[in-house]
Parts: C-alpha cells; sequence; structure tokens
C-alpha cells in the first residue's frame, strides 16, 4: 500500500456501473410502503379486539390478501436494501461483509415467503 | 470495521496551559490539539488564554497571535486570511469551517481547535489531504469535448447555461464539506465525498462539456456515488455557502432519468 | 558544524517553482511539449493567491463595444507612466486576444452577454481610441475571475499529467561558476527531506512580497521567495521601488474589494459626502488608473476629509447599483464586505483604505521569460537556464504601475511564452553537465543555521519590525528625508537577524522554521525596495516623491537595477527602457503628459 499513489487507491477497481437499481428500488418500495403501510395500521386499529374469524374475514377480500401480499414484498424488498446499506457502510472485510450480504437477502426472502404463505392460507380460510 | 475504541496512542491528552498576560481583561481560551511526529508522545490538547482586545476578530488572528506570541511552534496552514484559498480549513468548536471567516465571538466559551476529522493527521492542525485530492483529479475535472472549439473565438453559452454553474465552480477544495460527512469517514476510501462529487457535477452541468454520459458512467457505483446517505452535514459545513448534497442529488436524479 | 542532509535526487527538463496562474500556465504548456517537467511549490496549487483576484483578465476582444489591442497597449504604456516596456507590452496586448480564448476553450467559467460573448467589464485606466472613451475590456468571471483561472489551470495540469512537488519549500537555486541556473533545492514539509532538482531550466513563479507591508491585500505566503533566491545567486532585481497600493482595500482587514466595483458604477466619497475623483481625474473619474486613484485617496484623508471616527479611511459606495448587478457580477466582494466590514452592501458603503497590492519590480527579463541582468556595460545579458514569469518577474510590462486585469493577462501571456521558449531551446531527455557543490553548500549552510538559530528575537517580532518600517517609510506619497530614514532603519533590521531565534528545530512541517526563512526572503526584498526608493529622484507611476514631484525623463527614464549580496550594501545599476515596438504594426508611444 505504502507505495501506491492516492490515484491508484482512489480509482481502485473503477466504477462498477451499479447501485442506481439499488437506489431507485429503495426509493419505490419506500413511496410504495407509505399508503400500504397506512393501510396496515389503519386495517390493524380497525381489527383491535376483534376475534380470529372477523380478522379472517377481512383478509379474506382478494383485494385486501393482494394488498398484504404486496406490502410484506414491498417491506421486506426495502429492509433488505436499506440492512445492506447498513451493511456496506460499517463492515469492512470482505468476508463478513460477503456473508452479511448473503444473510440479510436470505432472510428477508425466507420472513418474506413465510409471511406470504401465511396471508395466503388466512385468506384462503384454514 | 467501525473502530468503537481508540488505539492507546491516539488517546489526547491535556497538554500545556499559557495564561494570559497579566492586565489582560478580554481574555479567552483557546484549546488546541497538538501532535508532532517526531516527539514520540500521544496527541495533546495545549489550552492559551490571549486577549482579545490584543487581537483580530478571527479564529484565524487568534491563532497567529499564538504562534508570534506565545508558541512559535504551533503549526498550520493559511494563505489568502480571506476566505478563498481553502488553506485553514479546521475543525473550530465541533464545525468544520475556515479559521479566516470564523469570527471568535461566534463560538461561546473556549474555543476548541482540531485538525479537519478523520484525515491523517501530520502535525498539529496540518491534515494530510493526499487522498482528498486524488480524488478530486479522479473525476477527471477539466473540460472534455469531442468537438474542436473555434479557433478564433470564444465556445458561446448563454447567460442561462452559465448561471447553472454558479453554487457549483466556486468550491475552494478546503475539504470541510467531504471531512463532516460521516459516510466519508467510515468509507472514505471508496466514497468520492460531497467536494470530488459537486465538482463532477459541475462538470456535467457545464453546457459546453460533452461527455456528461461518460462522467456519469465514471460515478455509478454503489461507494464512489451512493455512499451519500443524505446526511446533509455538507452542505451545513461549507464556509462557502454552496449546497454538495443538492448536487449529488441532482446527480443521482439524472442516473434514474437517464435509464426511463 | 550542519546536521548531515541527506539528499533526494530528482532529473527534470524543467522544474517550474510556483503553482499560481503563471507557474501553472508554463507547466502545463511544458507538459503538453512533451518535456519531463516538475513543479515545486509551498503550497497546493489551488491555494496560491492568484485565486484570490477577482476583477477580470484584460483584452481587446471588443465583445461589448469596439475595442484595438493598440489601444490597450497605449492604456498599458501611459499606466506604466513610460516605464514599461514597448516590445514586452505591445506582445501582451497581441497575445490577450488568444490567451482569453484558450482559457475560454480550457473551461474557464466566464461571466457571458446575451449573445454567449465572453462578459467584459470597465476598469480602471482601460480607455478606446489612446484615452478618448471607456473601454469594456476586462474579462470577467463574476467578481471570481482569479479563482475560476487558477483553478482551470490546475485542472488542465491534472489533465496533461503534470508533475507535482507540492508543499516543497524552495530553498535556493543552484548556480554555477559561470553563471548559469543548473537546479533547485527544496525542502519537503511533509517528509522533512532536502530535494535537489537538476534541470535545463528552473522558471521562477514565485509571485510577489506584500507581505514585506504591514497591511496589504497579499496572502501570508506572499513572500517573494524567488526574488530573494535570484538576490543571493548575485543577480539584480529591478524598479523594486515601485509597489502598488489599490485604493480599496477593506478598513482594518486589508482584504481586497475589487475595481470592478467602480467597473460596475461604484464610486468613492469622502466625509463630506463628495465624490472627490472628479476632482482629481475630471475625465476617467474613478476608473482613473490606481496610482491616481491612491494618491488622491490619500490626500483627503491627509487634509480632514476622511471617513470614521478617527477620519482615517474613505467610502466606496455600491448600494446604488441594481440588486441583480451586485448579485451576478459582485457576489464575491459582499460576502468578503459582509465578513470583514459587517457591512451589506446594498444598504451601506465599504469602508476602504488604499492597501499595498502589487509589485511592478522583480526579477529581469526579456519577452521570453528569459533572466537578464548587467554585467560589464552590457545590459542585455541572459542569465542561461532561469526564467521568471508573473509578479517576480519585471518584463517590464507594468513599468511604474500596473493597470488592473493587466496581471491575470501577464501571468497566462508570459507563462504560455516561457513554456514555448523552453521547448525551443531544450530537447526532451537532454543529458545533464555535473553540478558544482558549492551553491549547494551555501544553501544548506544557511538552512542550517536558521533552523539552529539561538538568537534572542522571535521571527514574528524582526517581521512585525520590518512591516512597521515599510508601512511608515516606503508609502504612497514619500519624500527624501522619510527614506533615508527607512533606509537606516531597514539596515538595522536586516542586522538583526543574525540574532533571530527560531523555536522549533524538527523538520516535518516546521512553520517556525518556514517563516523566519520567508522573512530572510523578505527582509532582502524590503531592503532593496527601500534603497532603490530613496534611489530614484523622481516621482512616475506608484513612485510619489514629495520632494521630486515632477517625473524627469531626462535622467530617470531608465530601470533601476539593485544587487544586494550577503553581508554587504545594495548596489545600484540601470536599464534602458524599450520605447521601440517588436514589429511595425504600432507605432511606439513616445512620453507624454499623463493625465485621466
Amino acid at each position: 500500500m505504502r507505495y501506491r499513489t492516492a490515484l491508484s487507491v482512489v480509482r481502485g477497481a473503477g466504477a462498477a456501473k451499479d447501485g442506481t437499481r439499488h437506489w431507485w428500488a429503495q426509493r419505490l418500495t419506500a413511496i410504495a410502503l407509505v399508503p400500504l403501510g397506512v393501510g396496515f395500521v389503519v386495517m390493524m386499529i380497525a381489527l383491535l379486539g376483534a376475534d380470529y374469524d372477523g380478522a379472517r374475514a377481512a383478509f379474506a377480500h382478494p383485494v385486501a390478501a393482494a394488498l398484504w401480499i404486496l406490502f410484506t414484498v414491498a417491506l421486506f424488498h426495502h429492509a433488505q436494501l436499506g440492512l445492506q446499506v447498513i451493511v456496506e457502510d460499517y463492515v469492512h472485510s470482505l468476508g463478513l461483509k460477503v456473508a452479511g450480504i448473503i444473510a440479510v437477502k436470505f432472510a428477508a426472502m425466507a420472513l418474506g415467503a413465510a409471511c406470504i404463505v401465511s396471508i395466503i392460507r388466512v385468506s384462503a380460510g384454514s | 470495521m467501525a473502530r468503537l475504541k481508540l488505539p492507546s496512542n491516539s488517546k489526547v491528552e491535556s497538554g500545556k496551559t499559557h495564561r494570559a498576560p497579566p492586565g489582560a481583561t478580554n481574555v479567552r481560551r483557546f484549546i488546541v490539539y497538538r501532535w508532532a511526529p517526531d516527539e514520540g508522545s500521544n496527541p495533546r490538547t495545549d489550552s492559551f488564554e490571549v486577549d482579545l482586545d490584543e487581537c483580530g476578530p478571527m479564529v484565524l488572528d487568534a491563532l497567529i497571535r499564538i504562534k508570534n506570541e506565545v508558541d512559535s511552534t504551533l503549526t498550520f496552514r493559511r494563505s489568502c486570511r480571506e476566505g478563498v484559498c481553502g488553506s485553514c480549513s479546521m475543525n473550530i468548536d465541533g464545525v468544520n469551517s475556515l479559521a479566516c471567516t470564523t469570527p471568535i465571538r461566534a463560538v461561546k466559551g473556549a474555543v476548541k481547535i482540531f485538525p479537519l476529522p478523520h484525515l491523517p493527521v501530520v502535525k498539529d492542525l496540518v491534515p494530510d489531504m493526499k487522498r482528498f485530492y486524488a480524488q478530486y483529479a479522479s473525476i477527471k475535472p477539466w473540460m472534455r469535448a469531442v468537438t474542436p472549439p473555434p479557433p478564433d473565438r470564444e465556445r458561446l453559452q448563454s447567460p442561462e447555461d452559465r448561471d447553472r454553474l454558479d453554487g457549483l465552480y466556486e468550491c475552494i477544495l478546503c475539504a470541510c464539506c467531504s471531512t463532516s460527512c460521516p459516510s466519508y469517514w467510515w468509507n472514505g476510501d471508496r466514497y468520492l465525498g460531497p467536494a470530488a462529487l459537486l465538482q463532477a457535477y459541475r462538470w456535467i452541468s457545464d453546457s459546453r462539456d460533452e461527455t456528461s454520459g461518460e462522467r456519469l458512467d465514471d460515478l455509478e457505483d454503489p461507494f464512489r456515488l451512493y455512499r451519500c446517505h443524505t446526511i446533509m452535514n455538507c452542505t451545513r459545513a461549507c464556509p462557502k455557502g454552496l449546497n454538495p448534497a443538492k448536487a449529488i442529488a441532482e446527480i443521482k436524479k439524472m442516473m434514474v432519468v437517464r435509464q426511463l | 558544524m550542519p546536521d548531515a542532509y541527506p539528499i533526494t535526487e530528482h532529473t527534470y527538463d524543467v522544474v517550474v517553482v510556483g503553482a499560481g496562474g503563471a507557474g501553472l500556465r508554463a507547466t502545463l504548456g511544458l507538459a503538453a511539449r512533451g518535456l519531463s517537467t516538475a513543479c515545486v511549490t509551498k503550497v497546493f496549487p489551488t491555494r496560491s493567491h492568484t485565486v484570490a483576484a477577482q476583477g477580470g483578465m484584460s483584452a481587446a476582444l471588443g465583445n461589448m463595444g469596439e475595442d484595438d489591442w493598440r489601444w490597450h497597449m497605449y492604456d498599458t504604456v501611459k499606466g506604466s507612466d513610460w516605464l514599461g516596456d514597448q516590445d514586452a507590452i505591445e506582445f501582451m496586448c497581441r497575445e490577450a486576444m488568444p490567451a482569453v480564448l484558450e482559457l475560454e476553450h480550457y473551461g474557464v467559467p466566464f461571466s457571458r452577454t446575451e449573445d454567449g460573448r465572453i462578459y467584459q467589464r470597465p476598469f480602471g485606466g482601460m480607455t478606446t481610441r489612446y484615452g478618448e472613451g471607456i473601454a469594456q475590456r476586462t474579462c470577467a468571471a463574476a467578481d471570481r475571475t482569479g479563482h475560476a483561472i487558477l483553478h482551470t489551470l490546475y485542472q488542465q495540469s491534472l489533465k496533461h499529467g503534470a508533475e507535482f512537488f507540492i508543499e516543497y519549500f524552495a530553498l535556493d537555486l543552484l548556480m554555477d561558476d559561470a553563471g548559469a541556473c543548473r537546479g533547485l533545492l527544496a525542502w519537503d514539509l511533509d517528509t522533512g527531506a532536502v530535494h535537489r532538482f537538476r534541470a535545463h531550466a528552473i522558471v521562477l513563479a514565485t509571485g510577489g512580497y506584500g507581505r514585506t507591508y504591514f497591511s496589504c491585500t497579499s496572502a501570508h505566503t506572499c513572500t517573494g521567495d524567488g526574488n530573494a533566491m535570484a538576490l543571493r545567486a548575485g543577480l539584480p532585481l529591478q524598479d523594486m521601488e515601485f509597489v502598488q497600493f489599490h485604493p480599496t482595500g477593506v478598513y482594518g482587514a486589508g482584504c481586497l474589494i475589487t475595481e470592478g466595483v467602480r467597473g460596475e458604477g461604484g464610486f468613492l466619497t469622502n466625509s463630506a459626502g463628495e465624490r472627490f475623483m472628479e476632482r482629481y481625474a475630471p475625465n476617467a473619474k474613478d476608473l482613473a488608473s490606481r496610482d491616481v486613484v491612491s494618491r488622491s485617496m490619500t490626500i483627503e484623508i491627509r487634509e480632514g476629509r476622511g471617513v470614521g471616527p478617527l477620519d482615517d479611511h474613505l467610502h466606496l459606495h455600491l448600494e446604488h447599483l441594481q440588486s441583480d448587478v451586485i448579485e451576478k457580477r459582485l457576489p464575491g466582494i459582499s460576502e468578503t464586505a459582509q465578513i470583514f466590514a459587517g457591512v451589506d452592501v446594498t444598504k451601506e458603503p465599504i469602508p476602504v483604505l488604499p492597501t499595498v497590492h502589487y509589485n511592478m519590480g522583480g526579477i529581469p527579463t526579456n519577452v521570453h521569460g528569459e533572466v537578464v541582468t548587467s554585467k560589464a556595460g552590457d545590459q542585455e545579458v541572459l542569465v542561461p537556464g532561469l526564467l521568471a514569469i508573473g509578479e517576480c518577474a519585471c518584463v517590464s510590462v507594468h513599468g511604474a504601475n500596473r493597470l488592473g486585469s493587466n496581471s491575470l493577462l501577464d501571468i497566462v501571456v508570459f507563462g504560455r511564452a516561457a513554456a514555448e521558449r523552453c521547448a525551443e531551446l531544450i530537447t526532451p531527455g537532454e543529458s545533464h553537465p555535473p553540478l558544482p557543490g558549492d551553491s549547494e553548500a551555501r544553501a544548506l549552510e544557511s538552512f542550517d543555521r536558521f533552523r539552529h538559530a539561538r538568537g534572542s528575537r522571535p521571527t514574528a517580532s524582526i517581521r512585525l519590525d520590518m512591516q512597521r518600517i515599510m508601512q511608515n517609510n516606503a508609502a504612497v506619497f514619500r519624500t527624501g528625508e522619510v527614506l533615508e530614514e527607512g533606509c537606516r532603519l531597514i539596515d538595522d533590521c536586516r542586522a538583526t537577524m543574525e540574532d533571530v531565534k527560531v523555536s522549533d528545530r524538527s523538520l516535518v512541517w516546521n512553520s517556525d522554521l518556514v517563516e523566519t526563512l520567508e522573512l530572510d526572503n523578505l527582509i532582502r526584498q524590503a531592503v532593496v525596495t527601500m534603497h532603490s526608493a530613496s534611489h530614484r529622484t523622481e516621482s512616475r507611476g506608484a513612485h510619489a516623491r514629495e520632494d521630486f514631484p515632477e517625473r524627469d525623463d531626462a535622467n530617470w527614464l531608465k530601470h533601476t537595477l539593485c544587487w544586494l549580496r550577503n553581508g554587504t550594501a545594495p548596489e545600484f545599476g540601470y536599464r534602458p527602457v524599450h520605447l521601440e515596438t517588436l514589429t511595425n504594426d504600432v507605432q511606439s508611444f513616445p512620453p507624454q503628459q499623463r493625465t485621466y
């Protein structure tokens, strides 16, 4: 490192020609999460004190189910994008960083899949 | 990995105290970071009492007074003393700014003066800025055009197009913005930082330059550009009142727009 | 015994010392011509004092009205009070147009006219038709033209891959026995190491020495290191008595307020609210040349018409200008006035005072930037291997008084000329003859002596003495008596350098030692300036003698040369003023009475 020029270090491996999709997706999911999140909160408040059947009925409507699935996808996609940024910001060892990013992505997919399956099952009425 | 503890040889110790001359009535204390590479000791903060009645109004005036009258070994960069050369950027009272345009009275209580944060210190208030300059060079901050300029006259530019450069070309490369940015602290080796990005945008915005696309290509990177998390410290710190955060936002916008 | 200093060797075709506008223009020109070039500079290039130039760069483009380079040449000759060399002035004014266009092509963000051309503003002493009308000749990038040009030149140097040695302090020129310059010794502040640069040519672009005075618009780093190196190398300095006072330095702080303010319609008033310049310069008024305005201001203050509690300064008004003129054309000085005078320029006048600004004198050169000296009756002896450009040079294009916006022009034109000259004279990669050791040993001995100086006078205290003497005894108006006293005082002050005290003995960023070396440089120039002023018994341009109020062309239409060797008194010589032009495209302008 000592004998490398500062310019060589700064140029490094060049521009990855990537990052815009990530940034754009994070903005889009954030925008999507505003109405979806508000809807989710409103519905949860409306369901306060309701029993399981009442809640299930609210999920049974196909539009509602679709919205919940969208909410889940947007939420976990957004969380995954954000967490990846945090890992990139603070974890500087390459191995740990790759492991962290993989863990974040897999965890988001797994949790998202679990949520979607649950929504389908509740909405399908079992 | 982000470091939570300083190595023991970096712990800042408390240094000498220099009292004001007897009879001084308008005394202010300046606490100044000191470190010399050949002394082999830890950094320390020296405390200097300065009689403001005998001193000019700016923080730089006080530093010069200390150097002239009390301790000539105190080392800091300075040149134009009017806020255009960018030499005397330092951390004053917790904020990066130019010592020559920061009035002493703008600071309450003792004036704490440290080098710009998160750069290697060469001596006292002099940081090593090589990487910062290399980042500037890396964005190719010069006119790039394929069309040759007319041989006997200037390239034409409308006043409106020229106005787009206002707020961009005035940058003095003092590094107050970049070294105030937490993202630059953590990833300064790969993130270009607000100063370099502001200059990249200065050239992207220049109607005479023909390489906006290549310039955007060179910036499109999760680290070079997208480490900006819109923290806005850069804009708050800029002693020239420029807005690097806005310039970076404009670059990000162009990145998306060229895909749509 | 001096400490042993291990030396790092470098070999280049050309070494440029200084990275202001002139140094950078030369550096990039040399790099573009394929000569191996190093630029050695004590500050990062964009921190050089060119960055503080505000108003603009003159060139007879005629974008905003009729113009001709001959009129520009006439104005410059007249501004110089006929002490400027007309061949050099012709060269500069002709080259002005391509030079400014080249800068535009490099990307300088000039302000624009409605039809997309470079915006040009009126400036002091710039006229049309040989003094008839007011010319709009000064190309401007708002009021930050120097910043725009310096940054652009640095960018071009990056583009051409020029090599920089940044924060290296130049110690001395390496001269051989035949009087040729063969290299440079410099001290790397970052590591503390001493470096030796061998080169076929050294280009000095080290700027002025404004810091010899207590109050100046110059940066702390304007210490004329190149001039002092030339003196130590046994070379003379030329016309050092001519120190320009800028009419409008901010009262107290000394920061510059551009002449462009008056170019855009601003004016000066005294305590009676009178536009007094109408009395002193009925035609040009506030846009008379700087020496005239500074003298008029000094008279106003001396006769009790100053403003403020001490009646010791004057007012510069721009409240009457339209807000978009201030916003678009003068944003920088609005900021400066606010910060350093606490004044809102849209509401109140700026308190101003004539302040030391520019040194017309320097190292004598020819039109190509090659250093000349006078030897055994020959007044045009070239010094092989040495060039000088910019404020440190005395070509002389500014003579006894520089016109505003001619200095940005000077640095670009002669920076380019020096690069072209080196390219003509030097074949890339030519081998170097061995270096003689004497001048290097002397430089290191002096460096070591200052580093270990254990006298009783801290650098800052000697410097303050010097600055006070210059401020008091070599001011706007001078008399024989005051100058003689000044010579005595400055000689005594020079002698106190033997008793200097340096507290820092380290090598890495030893700024105590840097300031001491700079003081050693400054004080030599202060001595030369004071003695040259005392020597010239006439009034011309910026040199106004009350005991000799008239210009004396019979005896003094000549350049002063002044040598200052270690431990001796200054010695004087002369060079003729070149009244002849370079080509037949223009006639020589014979000396006339100078009124504005």
